[in-house]
């Protein structure tokens, strides 16, 4: 493709790009029209050509590096100590699917192709400024992502072993997190301090702390849409940690008042939804969010067991003395062993994900799971049959959807979503004793 | 201080030290408690007696809140913290190895007296001491504590009376030798518990004889409920995130691999480090007889 | 309790007007490019052979692939409930339901009370709906309700191993080539098309009794491919195409706070 073409392109799928965010708000915003006012401040950031590109430019202009990260591996403290910026760089964009077809067979997961695409037209103003970017090649997919984007960007490898409770494998883990350190440091020149890395490890417990906060209003009752709630925890992944944190903690101010006043964004009765699978990234792969919070009858996601959710927060940094080793260990464990992705295995199939989701179901009084993987995606698909065996053992309902980068499938999509949250609806209020 | 350990224990905001600073609080307390009662002469051996058998009710409670010595270790790990020094983390099979030491160590400061006692009569006043079936504390070696095998052999030399030595392994070490094999043992001792613990956390402790009553007692049909204080685990909650494996002073690993329920293991000295780290609500608690009287929380809300 | 159902199938409408559970008329329209235009017509045929107005009826649910496009419809349920409610409603043993529409299949489990409890619905795939019966009888160049007589003929099935329409229309093409006998290219359609309908079942589960409904269900030769695959007797309705309807209908019944259950 020549130079214009590409700038065409680009220029065409950002303008779609924007229209699709605003529409997205404007649909949650109809769900939900006493959306708290700070809502307003996450608004302005999900518009990923706004605000922040333009900060992270400034910053970038003053001699900060931008990290950017695939995965939720990359160990953000450790770039935050060394004053650089981390950023998620995982498109959430679909039209560049299309692109990416041209250079990889189109079974591949719709994500990677994506992201492929994305660096094609250059569309992502985070991977463009990226200075090196951490992949983690934790599936097959990222493995050779890494690779087709090294053509054009640096980047830095960061092996995870396949199993995390043995001891070698945590030997080898920390080792990894050493090397990314001292690369870290060489390329910000910043040498990262016991002092500089306590900082920001503090600064990133508050705000798990701030989530944790968010995740526990959610348990009590339906303040916030699943979707506002998903929006939040995702924005962290390109905003500046403090200020983040600041409005989020406001954000749950407004909520708590909320709770103790009783004003629900919807009805206590609606189904509680979990989404468990593969991530789903800001901001047009967010079409079964609103198909659910706008299904007839109207479902709530209550909570989620997602890497661009729930868990990029959940899990805080638990340092026992603040020394530089302590440190690193602690980070390094917080990466690795707290992670419950299905990359992982374990003689007992990923427990530790299901016991994951089991809390969740009791904790947050979930009705029903989705369990929704993009296509091609072996490892959240081939966990779906262990998954379903427990749940079914808790009559738990769970219901299997798998979907691409496209539009097209939503009005497919749509009737398996409405009659899953009818089956819900009329579960709910059966044990209720009221009349479904 | 008590005091002052008191008011640091009520005010202090970080969540995740506030137990730690309540257990050096009792610790110190203990200290002084224990200071005054043996100041009434009191029988060695009815004191090992109380303590192997509060062990099995209690498990290793004592070592982690009470012992004077465990008060020493935590202090010197504290000023090796202030310096700024990392600790070092024994190698599991090394940890667990030095388990099994207890048993040997404990026959061996046990039964050498006992068979010497009735084998030797010529050295029956001497043994008898040793093996203190009779002979006391002295409240002023006590609070010497590890320094004790340093000064107590020449005590008279130096000019202090009436001391005798309180510590056990201490006691049977030093009356054995002579010579130059004073002065060794003297050496072994002190840098096998003190100087050891500086980098160590709590080393005499993981080869400490107290708590093998529950091992022991644990393999007895009728007594597997032993010890009716423990932790135990919500397995749904735990994410195996390894935090508490990491902070433990004894490098406990039973906390981290065993799934769920009541953790099994007659090292852990129930300080609380993990349940006090673990970020998880609800996941880890130590019960006494079935009622948790402390549990994992949000320790983020400092 | 007067009550109608409408099925905006993706092929034809289908309406049911019911009183007091029992079915006072139904009708069916082509959908066409005007599924809405369709569906009023369906609904007036429907209601001249009820001998009925519209203000006579109480409660009015649509289901569907185009439920939102229903003309008046009071509210909208999905397919799979509406059939999990007719099932059960005319064979109260019902516990599977297998509904092969034109362009897809679903599989039902339900309770005694008609109340859905897990669905799955086949992806991607046309060969395990109506439209490949049609596409096939094309290519075998007979009419679509000679099919299933056709293939009552064969004793054996030639291998078709088309995973998909398009390429199974090539298969056949070639199998007439071969000249092998009409029958048995004719049978061997119908098991194609049972075998994936059977995976997409068991992937739910088989729990006897098992309904098959929606239009595909007066197929004499899917019937037999399909009880050969699933190894199981099925129940079939007399009107099996009109099942979602009846379904509807017997929903807006009890929404309406009608007497059925």
């Amino acid at each position: 493709m020549t130079q214009k073409e590409i700038e065409n392109l680009r220029n065409t799928i950002k303008t779609a790009s924007l229209k699709v965010i605003s529409e997205n708000i404007a649909r949650m915003k109809k769900t939900s029209p006493n959306r708290p006012e700070i809502m307003q401040y996450f608004d302005e950031m999900a518009n990923l050509f706004g605000q922040r590109e333009k900060e992270i430019k400034e910053l970038q202009d003053q001699g900060k590096k931008v990290i950017g990260y695939l995965c939720m591996f990359a160990p953000v403290e450790l770039i935050l100590a060394a004053d650089a910026i981390p950023v998620r760089v995982g498109s959430g964009w679909y039209d560049p699917a299309k692109q990416g077809d041209k250079i990889v067979p189109v079974e591949v997961c719709p994500i990677v192709r994506s992201t492929i695409g994305t660096k094609m037209i250059g569309l992502s103003p985070f991977l463009e400024m990226s200075d090196v970017i951490i992949n983690p090649p934790t599936c097959d997919g990222m493995t050779k992502l890494g690779e087709i984007l090294s053509d054009q960007k640096s980047i830095w490898t960061l092996s995870a072993p396949r199993i995390k409770d043995d001891p070698q494998s945590l030997i080898f883990w920390k080792e990894e997190i050493k090397a990314m350190k001292k690369k870290i440091e060489g390329l910000t020149g910043v040498k990262i301090t016991a002092k500089r890395l306590r900082a920001a490890i503090e600064l990133r417990q508050k705000a798990s702390l701030a989530f944790r906060r968010l995740q526990d209003v959610r348990k009590i009752s339906p303040v916030i849409m699943g979707r506002d709630a998903m929006l939040v925890s995702q924005t962290i992944t390109w905003d500046d940690t403090q200020r983040w944190t600041e409005k989020t903690m406001m954000l749950c101010d407004e909520l708590e008042r909320r709770v103790k006043q009783e004003e629900w964004a919807c009805s206590p009765s609606n189904p509680r939804v979990m989404i468990t699978g593969t991530p789903m990234f800001w901001p047009d792969n967010w079409k079964i969010p609103h198909l659910v919070e706008e299904a007839k009858p109207q479902g709530l996601i209550a909570a989620d067991e997602l890497c661009s959710g729930d868990r990029i927060l959940y899990d805080p940094v638990g340092v026992d003395e603040w020394t530089g080793s302590d440190m690193l260990s602690a980070v390094a464990e917080k990466y690795l062993m707290a992670s419950t992705c299905p990359c992982f295995t374990s003689a007992d199939g990923n427990e530790d994900r299901i016991n994951w989701l089991l809390d969740r179901i009791k904790e947050f009084k979930i009705d029903g799971v989705i369990y929704y993987t993009v296509r091609g995606c072996m490892l959240y698909a081939m966990e779906y049959a262990r998954v379903k065996r427990i749940l079914d053992k808790m009559n738990v309902p769970i219901y299997y959807l798998d979907t691409e980068y496209t539009r097209e499938d939503v009005g497919q999509i749509k009737t398996r979503i409405e009659a899953f949250m009818e089956m819900l609806d009329t579960r709910v209020q059966l044990s209720r004793g009221t009349q479904p | 201080m008590l005091a002052g350990l008191l008011i640091i224990t009520i005010w202090i905001r970080d969540e995740t030290r506030k137990i730690s600073y309540l257990r050096t609080f009792v610790q110190v307390a203990s200290l002084i408690g224990i200071f005054y009662l043996f100041s009434l002469t009191l029988w060695l051996s009815v004191v090992l007696i109380v303590i192997f058998a509060a062990t099995i009710f209690l498990g290793r409670f004592f070592c982690g809140w009470i012992c004077p010595f465990g008060l020493y270790m935590d202090f010197i790990s504290q000023v090796r913290k202030t310096l700024r020094i990392g600790y070092w983390a024994l190698p599991e099979w090394l940890n667990k190895n030095l388990h099994r030491l207890r048993y040997i160590i404990f026959v061996v400061i046990l039964l050498p007296p006992i068979l010497l006692f009735f084998l030797d009569p010529l050295y029956q006043q001497k043994w008898a001491s040793a093996l203190f079936l009779i002979g006391s504390f002295t409240p002023l070696t006590i609070l010497l504590g590890p320094l004790e095998p340093l000064i107590v052999p020449w005590g008279e030399t130096l000019g202090f009376s009436g001391l005798s030595l309180s510590y056990p392994y201490v006691r049977q070490v030093i009356v054995y030798s002579s010579g130059i094999f004073v002065s060794i043992n003297v050496f072994l001792l002190i840098a096998l518990t003190v100087a050891s613990s500086f980098l160590v956390r709590r080393f005499w402790c993981r080869f400490c004889p107290t708590g093998i009553s529950i091992g022991i007692v644990n393999h007895l049909p009728h007594f597997k409920w032993a010890p009716i204080m423990h932790l135990n685990k919500v397995e749904e909650k735990c994410t195996k995130c390894g935090i508490c494996k990491r902070v433990c002073p004894l490098q406990v690993t039973e906390v981290y691999d065993q799934k769920g329920g009541d953790i099994a293991t007659s090292m852990c000295m129930l300080c609380l480090r993990c349940a006090e780290m673990c970020p998880y609500e609800g996941c880890l608690k130590a019960n006494f007889n079935g009622k948790t009287f402390f549990k994992s929380r949000n320790w983020l809300k400092k | 309790m007067i009550t109608a159902g409408i099925d905006m199938g993706t092929q034809s409408v289908k309406v049911v007007i019911l009183k007091d559970n029992k079915v006072l008329a139904q009708s069916s329209v082509f959908s066409g490019f005007d599924p809405a235009a369709a569906a009023t017509e369906a609904f007036n045929k429907a209601l001249e052979k009820a001998e009925l107005t519209k203000s006579d009826l109480q409660y009015f649910i649509a289901t569907g692939a185009g439920a939102d496009m229903a003309p008046f419809h009071n509210s909208t349920i999905s397919m799979m409930g509406a059939d999990a409610k007719a099932a059960t409603f005319l064979f109260p043993t019902a516990r599977t339901i297998v509904d092969v529409g034109a362009e897809e299949a679903r599989a039902v489990k339900c309770d005694e009370n008609g109340v859905m409890q897990s669905f799955v619905v086949n992806e991607r795939c046309a060969a395990g709906a109506g439209t490949f019966i049609e596409t096939m009888a094309r290519a075998l160049e007979v009419e679509v309700e000679e099919m299933g007589p056709l293939a009552l003929k064969a004793e054996t099935a030639s291998p078709i191993n088309a995973t998909c329409v398009i390429f199974g229309e090539s298969d056949v093409v070639t199998l007439i080539h071969r000249q092998e006998s009409k029958p048995e290219i004719a049978r061997a359609i119908y098991d194609a098309m049972a075998e994936r309908i059977t995976s997409m079942v068991q992937r739910l589960g088989v729990t006897p009794d098992v309904v098959l409904i929606g239009g595909v269900a007066k197929d004499v030769g899917l019937v037999a491919s399909l009880k050969r695959k699933l190894g199981i007797e099925l129940l079939i309705p007399e009107n099996p195409e009109f099942a979602g309807a009846l379904g509807a209908a017997l929903i807006a019944a009890r929404k309406a706070g009608g007497a059925s259950k």
